[in-house]
């Protein structure tokens, strides 16, 4: 992991196969919304990642303290198959709502993440030198939160303080970096 | 403490029946049934034929207490639930849900934001207070105390108040402001009566081991009661619901249906049987 990531909030998230595209498709179709608008808003659900309890504050938190907050994605099989309702609107706070800017199409989600350009980057990351960083499992370590139903979260990046063997760790793949941009995230509706 | 199970079970499922969703924007975060069940027959026996007042209760312990007295699961209770809370959904439910209990036990809610001064009618007017605050886990349990300091504020001088918060020994964040809580107990004239450690789970995807403990607060200094009830600063309402995270609204409101209990009918429509009538000839 370079420098920059290791001082980044991080939020990890699974992805795939969603609303019945395949996650390649998902990127050509995002990178293609970005160099139309500028921006991207990330489809996804769950409340491990909430817009208003989760990452607004984690990322209001980071770049308070001069850090930046990436999104970093695991690319997974995933059967995924809600209907692709397209959202047409958003919200910031809840309660003031726009209409998706012209160019963007957010399939099958209640939420989106504001991202800046989206690289395919590939590179190692030990879970169990994560911890999470906001909400009530603040402090526990990612290897053991990101466990069951659990497929995202908002994560520090602290080192571990005693060396581990190969075995020890919990190496996942990570083939997706983007940079989340204010407002960070925002609820959906159609 | 002897009660049939199945029919107090029976009894928490009407009430969980009658609980609008949680909204998790603010912490409702529901606890699960066999430990309402718990919690409903321990406030029960402390708060018997008292007067109590629920600071928030999207849970619906204040309910599950009063029905079970109600329906003779138990055969103690308090006299009276008084419930304050921010979502009208959830008063309007208890003052539903309520009004059959009546016989029994008074129920009544009320709309009410803790960033608020309490209203004259609810200072000093109960025997004991129950709160189960959004637990603080980035605010440094600024959101207890102030839910507590509220709980204090609507109870007399000779009162009791059960706290429900976060309780994990592997979160330091959970202890923390568990000991943060009691300093300021202490500060407002309360000693721990008792603790039941770890005692509840909830419908909570990303923690669904974090568990809350029940700690009962008594009264012994009467002198350190508040005379008056302020609103609360704007520098205690910044970090709310976590860090970064305020408390921006002051009351959720309840869209009005015409069927309260039933699934709203924007999820769902209705698709006609299509009848063969050549085959019925």
């Amino acid at each position: 992991m370079s420098d920059a990531l290791e001082k980044s909030g991080l939020i990890f998230m699974k992805v795939g196969l969603h609303a019945q595209e395949s996650i390649e498709d998902i990127v050509k179709r995002k990178q293609r919304e970005f160099e139309e608008t500028g921006s991207i808003f990330w489809g996804y659900g769950g409340n491990t990642c909430h817009p208003f309890s989760m990452v607004q504050p984690f990322a209001k938190e980071m770049e308070e303290s001069g850090n930046q907050v990436l999104i970093v994605m695991q690319k997974m099989n995933s059967k995924h198959a809600a209907p692709p309702e397209i959202a047409k609107q958003y919200s910031d706070d809840g309660v003031t709502w726009q209409p998706i800017p012209k160019g963007i199409e957010v399939r099958g989600s209640r939420y989106a993440m504001v991202l800046d350009e989206l690289r395919v980057e590939e590179f190692d990351l030990d879970l169990g030198e994560l911890q999470v960083g906001v909400g009530p499992s603040r402090g526990r370590k990612g290897d053991q939160y990101l466990m069951g139903r659990v497929d995202k979260g908002c994560f520090l990046y602290t080192p571990q303080q005693v060396p581990t063997t190969q075995d020890e760790k919990n190496v996942t793949s990570i083939g997706l970096v983007a940079r989340v941009k204010s407002p960070y995230a925002v609820l959906l509706k159609t | 403490m002897e009660f049939d199970l199945r029919k107090a079970i029976n009894a928490i499922s009407d009430v969980v029946q009658n609980r609008p969703a949680p909204i998790r924007e603010f912490d409702q975060i529901y606890m699960k049934v066999a430990d309402m069940v718990i919690q409903a027959e321990y406030v029960a026996r402390v708060f018997d034929n008292k007067d109590v007042v629920f600071v928030g209760d999207g849970d619906g312990i204040a309910l599950s207490a009063a029905h079970l007295k109600a329906q003779d699961v138990i055969n103690y209770g308090p006299k009276s639930i008084t419930l304050l809370d921010f979502d009208e959904r959830i008063v309007n439910s208890v003052r539903r849900f309520g009004e059959k209990l009546r016989p029994k036990i008074e129920v009544s809610a009320y709309l009410y934001n803790v960033a608020e001064a309490l209203p004259p009618e609810h200072f000093g007017a109960y025997d004991g207070f129950h709160i189960n605050p959004p637990w603080g886990a980035s605010n440094d349990g600024e959101s207890v105390i102030a839910f507590f300091e509220r709980g204090g504020q609507a109870t007399k001088a000779k009162s009791l108040g059960i706290v429900v918060i976060a309780d994990d020994p592997d979160l330091p964040w959970t202890q923390e402001v568990l000991r943060d809580t009691q300093n300021r107990a202490l500060e407002l004239g309360y000693v721990v009566s008792e603790l039941l450690p770890q005692l509840h789970f909830y419908h909570l995807d990303d923690a669904p081991d974090l568990r809350s403990c029940s700690c009962l607060f008594r009264r012994i200094d009467p002198d350190r009661m508040h005379k008056t009830s302020q609103s609360l600063e704007p520098a205690r309402l910044d970090n709310f619901y976590g860090k970064n995270n305020p408390l921006r609204f002051r009351y959720v409101r309840e869209r009005i249906t015409l069927n309260p209990d039933r699934e709203s009918e924007q999820l769902y429509r209705l698709e006609k049987l299509e009848v063969n009538n050549e085959r019925r000839t």
